[in-house]
């Protein structure tokens, strides 16, 4: 592969990636939510993208409406275990996303079965070269990245960032300040599929191709592995881990070829992705990049008035 | 006939067989300070929860003006105007001194999903004068020193300080506060009675169970009695302390 | 012409893998309060050392599932020791567990790929099979519901009779009590996370004697067993006996229902699934409230 593509191909997916880490880090960073299904989502999207690019709606309709499909569903299976501890939800998304793979393989009728199914691109300009084709693509995946990031930045650094940040330390204390924390669960819930579903929209129309085996439990992981080590709840940490992970597989696939190892790659990658976990876990759960606080005029208000306050003091 | 604000008509609460609150009967008037005591196990604590939606009462009706609330849960009890705060402070510890009082504000337009996207001019105002807000009250308490510190940090009587904090910023109709002086020096103690009964002197009124009888009964004007689940003595400080049965409830038979 | 007989066989069967399966998994959930994600890995595990046992060293089948039980038990215990504790000691959230339980499964399942390869395996055991009238059963299936039975009655005399059981039940219910009574809860904790990857072992063992070895074989069957534990209420290990057969009904029905309804039968894992979300949408505790002494 001519490796300017090669490279502008690395930059994509980093975009792509980016926007899954962000949701996870709206979900698991900021409101505490344990989203170990969020392969289910960037699936559902792909798969709605597929299925609106082929009745022919326009590929900025396919991506709004795709996400606005992984949002309902995400709202939906969240539903049950709203109120419940954090453990439920986790095994609840994550066997949904067992289950979808299991429909998508079995309903040969909706994107080819297990075969999969080709999806055209969003944008195609004829008769340019794949250096085009991956700049346009850089293009259209930053473009929707920089909204997901301004989103996320705003809910974040309002009152409402600092809600769901109380529900996550303490969900006792915030419900007796009256924030009813299964509505505040189920909207970022909602958000953080909606991302997971534009995601897996721009992911469809970039590889150009979809079939159930892309979408198992370990993509879930792997964004997983990019928030932790990115640094929970703060956005740029997540960008940051999507980054570096996905450099780290690219390393990985490349070495995969230049390397004898006596362990066979692919095993010994996923051998260190567990060992990874479980090590930023035991030493560095915060991440590389520390937790983001909220920022909004009261902060300004109160850090000028202290100012006002010492210099009339002194 | 002036209306109860809070109301209790025979309230029950049991776990298993045992009955922790016994068909108790109450009534508090707005204004001032109540006082609810009684020894270790008398199940006080129980009937706060009780009547702010963490329990659910199994028997009897609990009306807060005209308006039945046994059945509500929480944050909706807060939404009506009944404050809780807890015995053993539940602060948001990654969050800041200032966050933790913010989030206690009421009627928060940017509390909002849309406003925080997309009208933020909307609560722009609102949240400077929360601030201001939380600042006073925080000045009040004296931990506004504290004001940019992770609530983890505090000491812890300065937790205390703040858990009150956020009872007082949440603008409450009927504020309960379960041992406000425990675990803090007599000193710091009186002081936090002296500053709450300022404000209950300007309107604010206080549910208050607490274990320093002493400190309790130089400011509150009506005390409720409680043991083993029921309220067996009520009255003014002075009554409470004429009757021996008072003596008897602490001291055991 | 629906068989009913071999249908209510079929269940029972079901029923019985899925509560060795799963009691494992609920007993160590309702003490260390997080599910444990690389209890599928477990089973897998066990079912490599059984094959390891009975096929690469030939010793036969009695021989690898008290191996796999023995070994993989060991191996489950140093996982809690080595991942698990230490986390727990630094203050790891349940979402951190779970996390961590997710990447020790993928450190287990990518290392049993490793060494065995990602190739089904077999078990090279002659199952013969028996008609009885209506149904058809092989000694495989007689061994499982067998030895749920006896694992089931070991572990209830287990439990209420000797003094460690007794513990393990005082550390369930009220931890504090069982610490101020004296009670070794690090010797109880480690005890049920051995007995739990024990018979998580003993369950590979026989799912994949049922169909394959493979670094999946865990993986294949844990939804179900998460639907039994959360179904039998977590930590309820008689309500996790009742689960685990109403599990295996409810799927082995649902296979007929699927057939006559011209659907792949590959969905009846979502039966499990369905289970679950209904169980958690109605009751959440499960069966626990039958059960008070789980």
């Amino acid at each position: 592969m001519d490796p300017l593509v090669y490279l502008l191909d690395f930059i994509v997916f980093i975009g792509i990636f980016s926007i899954l880490s962000l949701s996870l880090n709206l979900e698991f960073g900021f409101a505490g939510l344990a989203n170990f299904g969020k392969v289910a989502f960037v699936l559902v999207g792909a798969y709605s993208y597929y299925i609106l690019s082929e009745i022919g709606v326009p590929f900025y309709l396919c991506l709004i409406l795709c996400a606005l499909s992984s949002a309902i569903v995400g709202f939906l299976v969240s539903l049950p275990t709203l109120k419940l501890r954090e453990d439920y939800l986790a095994i609840v998304v994550l066997s949904f996303g067992e289950i979808l793979k299991l429909i998508v393989k079995s309903e040969g009728w909706i994107a080819g079965g297990v075969w999969g199914t080709p999806v055209s691109p969003a944008i195609t300009i004829d008769g340019v070269s794949s250096r085009v084709d991956a700049l346009v693509n850089i293009g259209l995946v930053y473009f929707c990245l920089s909204i997901c990031l301004i989103m996320a930045h705003f809910l974040m650094n309002s009152p409402y960032g600092r809600v769901i940040r109380a529900i996550r330390e303490d969900e006792i204390a915030a419900e007796a300040l009256g924030k009813n924390r299964a509505r505040y669960r189920a909207q970022i819930f909602a958000l953080g599929s909606a991302m997971a579903g534009l995601g897996g929209g721009l992911y469809a129309q970039y590889i150009q191709f979809i079939d159930p085996y892309m979408f198992v439990p370990m993509l879930t992981f792997t964004v997983w592995i990019m928030v932790l080590v990115g640094g929970p709840g703060n956005n740029w940490g997540a960008i940051l881990g999507a980054g570096l992970v996905t450099f780290f597989d690219r390393g990985a696939n490349i070495a995969k070829d230049y390397l004898t190892l006596p362990i066979d790659p692919s095993n010994l990658q996923y051998i260190i992705y567990g060992v990874l976990i479980i090590l930023v876990l035991l030493y560095r759960p915060q991440g590389l990049v520390k937790e983001s606080h909220v920022k909004t005029k009261a902060l300004d208000r109160v850090s000028h008035e202290r100012t006002t306050v010492e210099i009339r003091r002194s | 006939m002036k209306e109860p604000l809070l109301r209790l008509e025979e309230v029950s609460k049991h776990f298993g067989g045992l009955y922790a609150v016994n068909r108790v009967n109450l009534d508090i008037n707005s204004g001032g300070i109540w006082g609810l005591v009684g020894p270790n196990g008398s199940g006080k604590s129980t009937l706060f929860k009780t009547i702010l939606g963490l329990h659910k009462a199994d028997e009897g009706s609990i009306f807060f003006g005209n308006r039945s609330i046994a059945n509500l849960v929480p944050h909706q009890i807060y939404a009506l105007g009944l404050v809780n705060t807890f015995q053993v402070p539940r602060l948001f510890h990654t969050l800041s001194v200032l966050d933790n009082m913010m989030v206690a504000g009421r009627g928060h337009q940017g509390d909002s999903l849309i406003n925080s996207l997309f009208f933020r001019k909307n609560w722009q105002k609102q949240e400077v004068e929360l601030a201001d807000r939380a600042m006073e009250i925080l000045e009040l308490l004296e931990i506004d020193n504290l004001v940019g510190s992770p609530a983890g940090e505090l000491s812890g009587g300065q937790r205390k300080l703040l858990e009150i904090g956020k009872g007082l910023m949440a603008s409450p109709t009927l504020l309960f506060l379960d041992e406000p002086a425990a675990g803090v020096n007599p000193k710091l103690g009186r002081k936090i009675f002296e500053k709450i009964g300022d404000l209950c002197r300007k309107g604010l009124c206080c549910f208050i169970i607490e274990h320093r009888l002493e400190l309790l009964f130089d400011f509150a004007h009506w005390v409720y009695v409680m043991d083993k689940g029921q309220i067996i003595i009520k009255g003014t400080p002075e009554e409470v302390v004429k009757n021996p049965s008072f003596y008897q409830v602490y001291l055991g038979d | 012409m629906v068989n009913w007989a071999q249908i209510l066989l079929n269940s029972a069967i079901t029923g019985s893998l899925y509560l060795i399966g799963a009691v494992g998994l609920t007993l160590t959930y309702g003490l260390s309060k997080f599910p444990n994600f690389a209890h599928a890995e477990y089973i897998t595990f066990g079912a490599f050392v059984g094959y390891l046992v009975a096929e690469q060293l030939g010793l036969g089948l009695p021989m690898s599932l008290l191996a796999a039980f023995l070994i993989t038990g060991l191996g489950g215990l140093l996982c809690y020791r080595f991942v698990f504790q230490p986390l727990a000691k630094r203050g790891a959230t349940i979402i951190h567990l779970m996390v961590a339980s997710i990447g020790l499964g993928f450190l287990l399942r990518y290392s049993i790929g490793a060494i065995w390869g990602w190739e089904p395996l077999y078990f090279h055991i002659d199952w013969p099979s028996y008609d009885m009238g209506p149904i058809r059963i092989t000694s495989l299936w007689i061994w499982i519901i067998f030895s749920a039975v006896a694992l089931s009655i070991i572990l209830h005399l287990m439990l209420i009779k000797t003094k460690i059981g007794k513990a393990i039940r005082a550390s369930s219910s009220n931890p504090e009590l069982a610490l101020a009574s004296g009670i070794n809860i690090n010797r109880v904790i480690l005890i049920t996370w051995f007995i739990g990857a024990g018979l998580a072992a003993v369950a590979g063992i026989f799912r994949a004697a049922n169909t394959q070895i493979w670094p999946m074989t865990g993986w294949d069957i844990i939804l179900p067993i998460f639907a039994v534990a959360i179904l039998g209420g977590i930590g309820n290990y008689y309500g996790s006996i009742v689960a685990a057969f109403i599990i295996g009904l409810a799927e082995n029905l649902g296979v007929v229902a699927l057939m006559a309804l011209g659907l792949s039968t590959s969905y009846r894992i979502a039966i499990a699934f369905a289970i679950l979300i209904i169980t958690l949408i109605i009751k959440p505790q499960g069966l626990a409230m039958l059960f008070r002494r789980g």
